[in-house]
């Protein structure tokens, strides 16, 4: 008789991690944050430069790959995970048993949300060891922007998942992941400055929290001033800019709301979803 | 109770009517061959009732379980080939096993036990440890009936078991088929080969449109229908050995079809087939071979199923 649904998703999970324990994606992803962060490393003493003096600073400088790595991360780990299984045909092997869909989705999930948070650990790891060796301390906050990044990491999976759980294709769906993290929300984020309106709802403009976090005071918003030359070169004409900060408990519950948003809505069509 | 019983299924897509009120009992230990032209809707009934599509309508038992409500519970004694199925390519077909049998809750002992003896039924035993990205379309399917073989499953849907194998891989796909029919087990086996439902099946469901023709033994359908076979001779068949053959009792029709051939037709079964054998003998034509030209099912079939849309 077949196990209990708890005993099933751990089954998922585990062939899900030896699936990418063998796969090329881990592997790249693993390279990509050690090389990374040895750049930052190694550049400034190779080209005579010093490290920031502020060890706050010099974390910020290493972990400015962060946003990325996150990105990539969903995207790898999540973007096709379902689609795939219609797309390549390997559902025609696993959905047939008795095992309901949705402990098939949740164990894939896990598996995305180990390796990720794996990769987002490793990159913190190098961090943290590295300007505890240059520079003898560790900067306050840290444990709470790895937490905060985590927040964001999950919201961003569970979305991959969604995008995974709609598309037809999964060459669409991980372009389609990669661009609306990478370029089509921080476009948003960019146009709420000139604009001067907050993108408090955009998850990219949330994900701000795990590195203003480090900052103390912690920012506050601001709008700059700026005058030039009218368009006929006459008189002057005056040029606002707004600067948001996301603020941490409205981010936290805004990548909260994705991420549930996001997980329950996948479950429900990829468990509607025909071979 | 029978061991697969399906009630009034549809299944629609838009406009388009799948299978259209199919109703089908499959007693147990039967082995049905489940025969119809492309997009009969054969596939898309064992997709149904193996939790790969949804029903628009009606409903699917297996082991008196519905399979469309309640999935799980009702694959649990199910064995399934559904297409060619695509393994995972960084696993190897031992994982693919292990797998499978985990989540059906098998332990470790008997998925090691099982799986050794399922590899080597499907001869894919010495690649066991080998990742299956590199495997041909046969060694999956072999993979694909040893996963659906593995926990000793009471019903066996497959659909074109033998789909994608050489001649030497389809042989012993029947073969296996054949084996288990001797156990109690059921199997609904859909295949486009009639020679093979023909083989290796009790019972034969054609369907066209979505909608059941007929269901019987292969045995009652075949009977009623011509045989005809193919004679070829040693020598030219003389004028009064021609209407020797022509006269015998259960013969319909006789054409010469080249100086060596002949096409007999004749009513009934086996032993009429036996009979004609052994009256063309005794008219002292010198019998080189006597084959049947094509399976009774196909007479069956190509008479149920309109021209076009085999």
């Amino acid at each position: 008789m077949a196990p209990n649904s708890v005993r099933q998703i751990a089954t998922v999970a585990k062939y899900e991690l030896l699936k990418y324990l063998r796969g090329r994606r881990l592997l790249a992803i693993v390279l990509l944050t050690i090389i990374v962060s040895a750049i930052f490393l190694i550049v400034p003493p190779a080209i005579g430069s010093q490290y920031p003096k502020d060890p706050t600073q010099f974390t910020l400088n290493v972990l400015s790959f962060l946003g990325i790595l996150s990105i990539l991360s969903a995207t790898f780990f999540g973007a096709d995970a379902i689609v795939s299984e219609y797309e390549s045909k390997t559902g025609y092997f696993l959905f047939p048993n008795p095992i309901r869909k949705t402990a098939i989705f949740v164990g894939k999930f896990i598996a995305s949300a180990l390796v990720s948070v794996g990769a987002i650990a490793l990159y913190y790891v190098i961090a943290v060891v590295s300007v505890r060796v240059i520079d003898g301390s560790i900067p306050a906050n840290t444990g709470l922007s790895f937490a905060y990044s985590l927040v964001y990491l999950f919201a961003i999976l569970a979305i991959a998942y969604l995008f995974s759980a709609i598309m037809r294709s999964s060459v669409y769906s991980l372009v389609l992941t990669f661009f609306t993290f990478f370029l089509i929300l921080p476009i948003i984020d960019a146009v709420g400055s000139v604009a001067k309106f907050k993108p408090w709802f955009s998850i990219t403009f949330a994900n701000g929290i795990s590195q203003y976090i480090f900052q103390n005071p912690y920012p506050t918003d601001k709008i700059f001033t700026t005058a030039a030359p009218g368009a006929s070169g006459v008189g002057v004409q005056t040029y606002s800019l707004a600067q948001y900060y996301p603020d941490v408990r409205l981010s936290l519950i805004v990548m909260a709301v994705y991420f549930i948003v996001a997980f329950v809505l996948s479950i429900f069509l990829a468990q509607r979803r025909e071979m | 109770m029978e061991p697969i019983v399906i009630e009034h299924l549809s299944k629609k897509y838009g406009q388009f009517v799948a299978v259209n009120d199919l109703s089908l009992t499959v007693e147990l230990g039967v082995c049905v061959g489940y025969l119809g032209p492309n997009g009969a809707g054969k596939t898309t009934t064992i997709k149904v009732m193996t939790n790969l599509l949804r029903a628009s309508s009606g409903k699917a038992y297996l082991n008196g379980v519905d399979v469309i409500h309640h999935p799980k519970a009702a694959l649990d004694g199910v064995g399934a080939v559904v297409e060619t199925p695509e393994f995972y390519p960084q696993l190897t077909p031992a994982e693919c096993l292990s797998y499978v049998g985990t989540i059906r809750g098998m332990s470790g002992e008997a998925i090691a036990e099982r799986s050794h003896a399922v590899l080597e039924q499907v001869k894919l035993l010495e690649v066991a440890d080998k990742r299956t990205g590199q495997f041909s379309k046969g060694m999956k399917q072999r993979l694909a009936i040893a996963q659906a073989l593995l926990h000793e499953p009471s019903i066996l849907i497959l659909d074109e078991p033998t789909a994608g194998l050489d001649p030497r891989g389809m042989v012993e796909v029947r073969e296996i088929i054949k084996g288990l029919i001797k156990t109690d087990i059921t199997i609904l086996m859909s295949s486009h080969l009639l020679y093979e439902v023909q083989e290796v099946c009790d019972k034969v469901a054609i369907i066209d449109r979505g909608r059941l023709l007929t269901y019987d033994s292969v045995a009652n359908l075949s009977s009623g229908h011509d045989i005809t076979v193919t004679i070829n001779t040693l020598e030219p068949i003389t004028p009064p050995e021609f209407r020797a053959i022509k006269a015998l009792h259960d013969i319909t029709s006789v054409k010469r079809s080249e100086t060596l051939a002949l096409k007999v037709s004749f009513s009934g079964g086996p032993e009429a087939q036996f009979r004609v054998l052994r009256g063309i003998l005794n008219t002292g034509v010198k019998v080189v071979s006597y084959t049947p030209q094509r399976a009774a099912i196909e007479d069956v079939y190509l008479h149920l199923v309109p021209e076009g849309e085999a």
